[in-house]
């Protein structure tokens, strides 16, 4: 490795050597154009066009990763930057080949054609149905992308289902919610508020990772344990309906799914959370048809799962990446912030500043969205909430007294009264229910429905009107 | 127009039976309905007609070149009043005759590129000088088709007028056409202008013929050699790469003068050669296209083949279609980028997309049974796959190193300069890349037309439609949303008109004795037409609905209720009005159903209008209306 400086202070060539990445953290309102001049480089399993630059920002903390050996060139004043040669790369391509055996015997087997004998010939072929399990700062979703995006770049035309459980991380909506898609194309890594690519606009876009179609179900919180029963329910809905998508297709269904959970699911800190996150992981295996559980550098949750699970499916520790950056709470605020904002107004990256000529990059012609607000009566909305607003803890409850509330009762609002907490909140469209008979009408059924958007309301008590910020096409 | 085959006859019986055979207006030019009788009388009605060859037009010219043709046998008039034409008129309308002498010389020939043949070279000299710098490319680009524009393939003019000319265009270019000496002076600029005239009848085939890898090839390596002369080289190379242009632009042998006529309009041997026709003229009627024929004149196209059938044999059909000829010019253009690369002209490394990588596709393509080899290429992938000793356990993966680099990058050559995404060199993998190349060309093209506008975010899809999306790979991806919104559009527009006749459909009784009233709409203002019902042997107004003591138009109502603002309303305009290509597949579902088809009144149920007509009033609503959209919203 080799670092050369340009004339201008912020433009440095690196020259990475084989197996090697390039690790790079930015400041907030910092901005970093990477271009491969020579070779070929990948972020995250994404690989990076010769000559092109590619922009970052956002507090990004991404690696450009080169299996060849590569030179890039960095515009741009990363807070941190250096070279590594030690990453798990060749333990994720070795969990890649093996899901893509497990791919390909289930095509063969899905198409009737003979499978190559082989030592587990015998076994029934199934797709590889991935759970991605790990602590916080492990780099779970990391593992996700690059063994989502190895599987579209192989040229087999998998769409492996990416499915994300962590309502902490926005995906391709805004936080608070659970969601599912179908990936044609290898997922970008420009900001954290888009990890996942984006969800699609009205506006065209030069990569399908940024008009992805997902599936959307609202949980409402970043935290797990604030009601596990409701997410419990949200992953089943979401594991039967992406089932069902997949029985559809036998390639999409060869190529399996990756989910992609939250840290709590893989760590407690109170005990009585324990239980709910076994019982998650359960939901999970259960909704989604888990065959293969990845543990991402936790060598106890590895042998928990061993126990649980081993006898029935393939439960392998991963090595954790040495460069996953430990996030603190004000940063994922800042990343849940800038999420939402990039829902509705959708982002740009400005491009780092260069002191000679133009800037580096195409603008992104995606960048800006333009929501359209509108004002409506309150009585054309009805709004739901689910549980009570802060719920005490049922061990806190005096004893022999139950809640009045039940967790998962949709509990209509009145907008006008004062505790509403409607102001300035952010509330899911939720879609029509396909059966609009009375008889199939039921309490809960609102804990069923998928998502259509989302709407930031202001609220005017005085007029009894909402203004409200609808992300829609018109 | 469809009396010229008949004048046709007529001049074939020469000499010239009638004074005024009866073909008035017979080219286009409704002008002159007297007919000339004397070679005075032509000569002012030509130079008339002359006269309002003011722009490129095509008709005009046309007519002018087919009327000349008629009267060839005054074709030393003809020829002198183009000539007092062009000397005549301001310089930015000289280049019009100039089209007109090419297309007379080209297609009628005998007698008129003899005639001109003897003016010609002064003329285009003296013109030459007088005309801007756009109109010199265009006088050179004809130049060039007339070095081969004869009908046995040699000088339309003669060597003689042809040297003159590009001697006075190019200077101290001693050679030239056919006979040029290689060690002669070569300008660049000649060089250059005539490369661009070769790579330009390249694009036109390439234009016709997407999938010529020939031609591409070609192209490239002649807007190589454009850059290097560009840059600069030697004179010997210079000449070098004059000589193995022209070999390379010379056609093939004439086409034998026997050419089938009926094959003629099909054969259109001009296309690839004129590199002005487009914007310009036809240089002959064989030029007359089909399309052209039907917009304009269907019958023209009979008469002008009959021209034609006629003409064939005199016509200069030699330019070179440079499909035909492709197996030739290979070895000519290779052979002549071979020896640029070996004289050190060209550096066989500075050219990465150059001939030597296309050549190796080509010769891939060759041997490669096209169908076959996805299969085997997909096949081999899977074999490959499964041979790959991975063991999956925590301790192997960590252990084993795997190709890994072969999967992801060196089975699959090709990449997407756009994206990075890659595709086998096979041919199906060529097949998958260029429409990804589709995808992304669609796209930009659709960025670059909606710079400015306002985009949001769209709604996401409802559960059905989600499952029952299926997977569709990049390219087709556009296809897929655009066909999932017109079928949404086709759902909204039957549930519209569907809406609209139930609205229709209803009735209001006309109260005994109101017969004779005039009763207004509120909203319309329009007078309700009373009709008797037979079924109900009663009066009723059509389209009528009772709310609150007033009748109003059903349909008009529910406009105004529409536009009132609901919710509902709005979100669907939401939907109808989205753009195309926006993802967003507002299914049945998701326009609201409507609840109340079913309680819809029937024309014979008194009682079922009352009950819905107190239905409206109870909640200002009826049925017939979409019903309020249950928008739920939940906020845990």
């Amino acid at each position: 490795m080799s670092t050369s400086n340009h004339s201008s202070p912020n433009i440095k060539e690196w020259v990475l050597d084989p197996e090697t990445e390039y690790r790079f953290e930015l400041d907030p309102g910092n901005s970093l154009a990477i271009k491969v001049l020579k070779g070929h480089a990948e972020v995250f399993g994404a690989e990076l066009a010769d000559n092109k630059y590619y922009l970052f920002g956002h507090e990004c903390k991404a690696a450009v990763f080169t299996w060849q050996g590569c030179t890039i060139e960095v515009t741009g004043t990363p807070s941190t930057e250096y070279v590594s040669d030690e990453t798990p790369m060749y333990a994720y391509a070795n969990v890649h080949l093996a899901l893509e055996k497990m791919r390909v015997r289930a095509l063969s087997s899905y198409r009737g054609s003979p499978l190559p004998p082989g030592p587990d010939a015998e076994v029934d072929p199934e797709p590889p149905r991935v759970l991605v399990l790990g602590p916080e700062n492990s780099g779970k979703t990391s593992v996700c992308k690059i063994l989502t995006n190895y599987a579209v770049r192989v040229g087999q035309g998998w769409t492996p289902m990416y499915v994300n459980t962590d309502p902490s991380e926005g995906g391709w909506t805004v936080p608070g919610s659970i969601s599912a898609v179908p990936i044609t194309a290898p997922i970008g890594s420009a900001s954290p508020a888009s990890p996942l690519g984006s969800a699609a606009t009205s506006a065209p876009t030069i990569l399908s990772s940024k008009a992805l179609l997902p599936l959307v179900y609202w949980y409402g919180h970043p935290e797990i344990k604030r009601n596990p029963l409701l997410m419990d329910r949200l992953i089943r809905n979401m594991g039967e309906n992406v089932i069902e998508r997949q029985d559809l297709n036998p390639e999409g269904r060869a190529s399996g799914i990756i989910v992609d959970t939250p840290s709590s699911f893989a760590s407690s800190t109170s005990s009585n959370f324990t239980d709910h996150r076994q019982t998650l992981i359960r939901a999970c295996v259960d909704a989604f048809r888990i065959n293969v559980i990845l543990i991402v550098g936790h060598e106890k949750l590895n042998v928990e799962m061993q126990r649980t699970y081993g006898s029935r499916m393939t439960v392998v520790k991963i090595p954790k990446s040495g460069g996953v950056v430990e996030l603190d709470l004000q940063y994922r605020q800042r990343v849940h912030a800038q999420q939402l904002h990039t829902y509705m107004y959708g982002q740009v990256i400005p491009p780092p500043r260069r002191p000679s000529a133009s800037a580096v990059g195409d603008p992104d012609l995606d960048g800006h969205l333009a929501p359209s607000s509108s004002v409506i009566p309150f009585g054309e909305l009805s709004f739901l909430r689910i549980g009570e607003k802060s719920m005490a803890p049922s061990s806190a409850l005096p004893i022999g007294a139950a809640r009045t509330v039940n967790e998962m009762q949709p509990i209509p609002l009145d907008p006008a009264s004062p505790g509403s907490g409607l102001l300035n909140a952010i509330v899911a469209l939720l879609a029509l229910p396909v059966h609009l008979e009375d008889t199939e009408r039921y309490d809960e059924e609102v804990l069923d429905l998928q998502v259509s958007g989302f709407l930031a309301m202001f609220v005017s008590i005085i007029s009894l009107f909402f203004a409200v910020l609808i992300e829609i096409k018109n | 127009m469809s009396m010229y085959p008949q004048q046709q006859q007529a001049f074939s019986q020469a000499p010239f039976p009638h004074a005024y055979p009866p073909h008035q207006s017979s080219y286009a030019l409704p002008s002159s309905p007297v007919y000339p009788i004397d070679p005075v009388s032509f000569r002012c009605d030509y130079t008339a007609r002359l006269a309002g060859l003011t722009d490129n037009s095509r008709l005009i010219i046309q007519g002018l070149s087919m009327y000349a043709h008629d009267f060839s046998r005054w074709g030393d008039v003809v020829t002198q009043c183009i000539e007092a034409h062009i000397r005549r008129v301001p310089p930015e309308i000289k280049l019009p005759a100039f089209y007109l002498v090419d297309a007379l010389s080209k297609n009628v020939f005998d007698p008129y590129a003899g005639l001109f043949a003897s003016i010609v070279a002064p003329l285009f000299l003296e013109t030459y000088q007088q005309v801007d710098q756009q109109t010199r490319g265009k006088m050179e680009e004809m130049l060039l088709t007339w070095r081969t524009g004869a009908p046995n393939g040699r000088e339309l003019f003669g060597v003689g007028p042809q040297v003159a000319i590009e001697r006075g265009i190019w200077p101290s270019n001693s050679g030239q056409g056919s006979s040029h000496s290689t060690n002669a002076f070569v300008s660049k600029s000649q060089v250059l202008s005539e490369l661009e005239f070769a790579l330009r009848q390249k694009e036109r085939n390439l234009q016709s013929n997407p999938f010529d890898t020939v031609a591409q090839n070609h192209i490239s390596i002649l807007s190589q050699l454009r850059k290097l002369v560009e840059a600069g080289v030697s004179q010997d190379e210079l000449a070098q790469i004059l000589a193995q242009l022209r070999a390379l632009v010379r056609p093939t042998p004439a086409p034998p003068p026997a050419f089938a006529p009926t094959k003629y309009p099909s054969a259109l041997p001009y296309p690839p050669s004129f590199t002005y026709h487009q914007t310009v003229v036809p240089t002959s009627a064989s030029l007359v296209h089909p399309q052209y024929s039907q917009a304009h004149a269907p019958t023209y196209a009979n008469s002008a083949q009959q021209f034609q059938a006629s003409e064939t044999p005199r016509l200069a059909v030699s330019n070179p279609v440079v499909a035909s000829t492709a197996p030739p010019a290979i070895t000519n253009i290779s052979g002549l980028f071979e020896a640029l690369v070996k004289a050190g002209v060209v550096s066989a490394t500075s050219t990465p997309t150059g001939a030597g990588a296309t050549a190796q596709v080509q010769d891939e393509n060759r041997t490669l049974p096209p169908s076959e080899s996805s299969v085997e290429d997909a096949r081999a992938y899977r074999t490959a796959i499964l041979a790959e000793d991975v063991k999956f356990s925590s301790a192997e993966i960590s252990r084993h190193r795997p190709n890994i680099v072969h999967y992801l990058y060196d089975r699959m050559a090709v990449q997407c300069k756009q994206c990075g995404l890659r595709f086998s060199e096979t041919t199906q993998g060529k097949k998958t890349m260029q429409e990804h190349l589709d995808m992304h060309f669609r796209q930009n093209r659709k960025a670059s037309q909606s710079v400015g506008r306002g985009h949001s975010r769209s709604w996401f899809l409802g559960v059905e439609d989600w499952i029952h999306d299926l997977p569709y790979s990049s390219d087709d991806k556009d296809a897929g949303l655009s066909s999932r919104l017109s079928n949404a559009k086709t759902i909204a527009t039957a549930e519209s008109a569907k809406r609209d006749a139930e609205l229709r459909a209803r009735f209001v009784v006309v109260p005994p004795g109101d017969e004779a009233k005039h009763i207004t709409c509120p909203i319309c203002k329009e007078v309700f037409k009373s009709e008797f019902n037979e079924d109900d042997e009663e009066w009723i107004w059509k389209n009528a609905l009772k709310i609150d003591d007033k009748i109003y138009h059903a349909t008009c109502h529910a406009e105004a209720l529409v536009n009132s603002g609901s919710l509902t309303a709005r979100l669907r305009q939401g939907f109808a009005g989205s753009r195309s290509g926006t993802p967003d597949a507002p299914s049945s579902r998701a326009t609201p159903p409507r609840s109340g088809k079913a309680e819809s009144p029937s024309p014979n149920s008194k009682l079922g209008i009352k009950r819905k007509v107190e239905v409206d009033n109870s909640d200002g609503q009826y049925d017939g209306s979409p019903p309020l959209k249950k928008v739920i919203l939940a906020s845990a």
